[in-house]
């Protein structure tokens, strides 16, 4: 899959901050399509909806913890959901410990970002979704 | 009062993790000056980012259960240009807009803290970071705990880490 500077992107973190610093990094990697939640919840409800109205998300970018439903039960359902199953995945998260990567790559992740993180980073693990 | 060598073994990765957040993702190098044990309850910037940490610590076979908490503080003159540089628009003003910075900063501490923890034998659990406003506020440190004060220099100015470990 080619990466494409429109790709409709879901920005999904319960802290504004790493809201913010996230689509600078996309916006300076150079994506223009970006969208924001602050809960896995109201991101659920905005993927289903996108794809009812035919503009579905084509790339969700989530931190793990967050309040009412974290990344990784955000990314099971997105799973369990058939039209999901390759909606390519990055999560991001401050725990760093070998054990949540297995976690998030035994639930479909399409790939893991530790904080902290840089644009090049950021930039060298969407590569490696959208080979 | 001394610090025991479990104390100064778990401070250790909170120090290094703080330099790799700060080059990363806030573009500065710190230099951490001489630690100190704080004496008073009174914070030492105007801004704290606090976090508390539980777990376990598995040494030579035995788990002994432990508290911990992580203590941010950066005057105001600090945490703006902190702000401003991790967010890449300048901030002249505290704001409800850059009032989760700190409470950030101190989790992707905490959360690159805890990998280094792991591998010396402490199982830990974050808790929610939370963040008091305001100069010279209270600090509320768990009971009988010990306070190492640790001040920091960058190129955003100065700041303070507190670091307290208590084993139960």
């Amino acid at each position: 899959m080619a990466l494409k500077a429109d790709m409709k992107i879901l920005v999904v973190d319960d802290m504004a901050t790493m809201r913010k610093i996230i689509k600078n990094m996309l916006g300076q990697i150079g994506f223009t399509n970006l969208t924001e939640a602050d809960d896995g919840a109201p991101a659920w409800q905005m993927i289903k909806d996108a794809t009812e109205l035919g503009i579905p998300y084509e790339f969700i970018v989530s931190d793990w913890n967050m309040p009412k439903m974290s990344g990784l039960d955000l990314l099971k359902h997105l799973r369990e959901t058939p039209e999901y199953q390759a909606l390519p995945f990055l999560m991001i998260t401050a725990e760093a410990e070998q054990s949540n990567v297995v976690i998030a790559v035994k639930a479909g992740v399409s790939n893991f970002i530790v904080k902290p993180f840089s644009a090049q980073v950021l930039k060298e693990k969407i590569a490696k979704i959208f080979p | 009062m001394s610090v025991s060598s479990n104390f100064i073994e778990f401070s250790k990765p909170f120090v290094e993790a703080s330099k790799n957040v700060f080059e990363t993702m806030i573009f500065t190098k710190l230099e951490t000056q001489k630690p100190i044990i704080k004496k008073d309850s009174t914070s030492k910037g105007d801004i704290s980012a606090i976090l508390g940490v539980t777990g376990n610590l598995n040494k030579d076979g035995v788990e002994v259960p432990y508290k911990g908490m992580l203590v941010l503080s950066w005057p105001y003159e600090t945490y703006l240009k902190v702000a401003s540089a991790m967010l890449m628009e300048t901030h002249t003003k505290y704001s409800s807009e850059i009032a989760d910075v700190g409470g950030e900063i101190s989790n992707m501490v905490m959360g690159n803290a805890k990998r280094t923890l792991a591998e010396m034998g402490y199982t830990s659990s974050m808790a929610i970071p939370s963040l008091i406003e305001g100069p010279a506020h209270n600090l509320t440190y768990p009971n009988g705990t010990t306070v190492i004060l640790i001040p920091i220099n960058s190129a955003h100015g100065p700041f303070y880490m507190e670091i307290c470990y208590i084993e139960d």
